[in-house]
């Protein structure tokens, strides 16, 4: 597909000047040095993904649910999730970071390890530790995995006209195995779930754990106040109650989050 | 179906949407939040403030801007302020203000508030429908008195629409600032000046994080100068609401007890 000058979209058209340069260069690309078998290995290498213990920084060798087993799983997948978990659920409770997972790919902005924030890219663990039910002596059989994400509202596919929305709000999609009620509406077809959180979802429902998903469909993508806030209706779930004691407390802490990103933005007024 | 129907502002879906306008409304979310009322005797602008760039300088970034200044019988003026693209909205805002002095000129009476909005919703529209142009990522909110003395407040969006309206929000969360107007706009809230600019500040707290000290607010009364609230009158309002919102609530507590 191509784009003309005027920006209307044109099928490409077969070329009828025969085909013959384009198989040489195929054969071209083909031939593939040394050199380059070198360089794919060591960048698969680079692109390896590695649990690490985060204070001392060696390897978890054992698989971090053996080491820990639990009962609750709760993952927040994007920076308005991660806001709300860390500021209503982790600030009642100590919270001990058990590891973190590392990864690096090309598109990877950042080296620096050592200082995280809510919108760093990969993956802290943490475990409770006064609450022996969250990450206890539970087999894996009884885990429930909760899972929290964000997406733009306009990847939501409604015959309503997006403006009479009341963005933002949350959608839910669970596995076979839950049997509880969702907190908010299912996700209705033809609306897909993408990326990590499909990937968590789709493992859970192959190995009958139960499990859901609390998709925030917003406006804003960037931290923003009332995108965090449309995830309150989960805290009075059976996947978090207990789990976050402190809400004004937890309103506080989420407005320092928010004063350290406010940056004008140049582009936009 | 969208991809194909989306790349070039002239092209109509099956389904007759007009996807880059669209588009263009979906950027002025991602600017500030800001807020205009019409009250019985004034008229209000707020607008959410960021905090500036350590090194930038502060001065330059003002949100509200005056389009035209009438000083034959009223002191009054057509404040105007633009939600999305920064550069759009300050071409836009140059090429209306030429053309209310044009009009001063060519005719001898300043504009109304009703013919600025039209030339600048028109101008917005004729950028829908050229091809190689994409549409003004903008929408606006203009307030002002006209020489009858009566308040107005318009808005206009993208795809060139204009509307009078007598309370509305622009900009990112538009919808929770709008539901929270449509609550509170009552004929008592705005009978009253101070009230009018209580509900503006109000609303504006609802989507700004961090308090006062980042918004921006302007008011015209009628036959007076427009005044622009420095941050110290601001804090005050705010000061205000918060304790009238405590008194409020122990009312409550009282009533539930």
């Amino acid at each position: 597909m191509a784009a003309t000058f005027f920006g209307e979209v044109v099928v490409k058209a077969p070329c009828r000047a025969g085909t013959e340069e384009e198989e040489e260069e195929e054969e071209a690309g083909r031939r593939e040095t040394p050199e380059d078998r070198e360089v794919r290995r060591q960048l698969a290498r680079k692109r390896e993904v590695r649990l690490l213990r985060r204070q001392t920084k060696t390897s978890l060798e054992v698989s971090l649910l053996e080491k820990y087993p639990c009962s609750k799983f709760i993952i927040a997948i994007g920076n308005n999730a991660v806001a709300f978990l860390s500021s209503f659920v982790m600030n009642s409770g100590v919270w001990e970071e058990v590891g973190c997972a590392k990864l690096w790919n090309e598109w990877c902005r950042t080296v620096d390890t050592t200082h995280l924030s809510p919108s760093e890219s990969f993956c802290v663990f943490y475990h409770l530790k006064s609450n022996p039910l969250v990450f206890g002596s539970c087999p894996r059989r009884n885990m429930q995995v909760t899972i929290l994400t964000c997406r733009h509202v306009t990847d939501y596919k409604t015959s309503e006209s997006t403006g009479s929305l009341p963005s933002p709000f949350l959608k839910a999609l669970k596995t076979q195995n839950f049997k509880d009620t969702a907190c908010c509406s299912l996700l209705e077809q033809p609306n897909i779930i993408h990326d990590l959180p499909a990937a968590v979802l789709s493992y859970c429902q192959v190995w009958k754990i139960p499990a859901i998903l609390y998709l925030c469909y917003t406006e804003v993508m960037t931290l923003d106040l009332i995108t965090v806030e449309a995830f309150k209706p989960i805290l009075s779930s059976r996947s978090l109650k207990g789990l976050a004691k402190n809400i004004p407390q937890g309103t506080e802490i989420l407005k320092k989050l928010m004063t350290t990103n406010e940056i004008q933005s140049n582009i936009y007024t | 179906m969208a991809s194909r129907y989306d790349r070039a502002i002239t092209v109509f879906s099956p389904d007759g949407h007009l996807f880059q306008v669209e588009y263009a409304q979906e950027a002025v979310k991602k600017g500030s939040t800001a807020v205009g009322i019409r009250g019985t005797n004034i008229v209000v602008l707020g607008v959410e403030k960021k905090s500036v760039a350590k090194l930038q300088d502060e001065r330059t970034v003002r949100k509200i801007c005056a389009l035209d200044d009438h000083v034959c019988m009223y002191f009054c003026k057509i404040l105007t302020i633009f939600i999305g693209l920064t550069a759009d909205a300050r071409v836009v805002i140059n090429r209306a203000r030429v053309e209310c002095q044009s009009h001063k000129l060519t005719v001898e009476d300043p504009v109304t508030v009703e013919y600025i909005t039209r030339f600048i919703a028109t101008l917005k529209q004729k950028y829908t429908q050229s091809n190689g142009r994409r549409p003004f990522g903008i929408s606006a909110l203009i307030v002002g008195f006209d020489d009858d003395g009566i308040p107005r407040l318009y808005q206009t969006d993208p795809s060139g629409t204009y509307h009078a309206w007598k309370a509305n929000a622009i900009g990112r969360s538009a919808k929770t600032v709008r539901e929270f107007l449509e609550k509170n706009y009552t004929e008592d809230a705005i009978a009253n000046d101070n009230e009018a600019i209580k509900l503006a500040i109000r609303a504006l707290l609802e989507v700004v994080q961090s308090g006062g000290k980042n918004i921006e607010l302007a008011i015209i009364r009628r036959n007076q100068p427009l005044k622009m609230f420095s941050a110290k009158e601001i804090e005050l309002q705010v000061t205000e609401i918060e304790k009238e919102k405590e008194e409020a609530e122990k009312k409550k507590s009282k009533k539930n007890a």
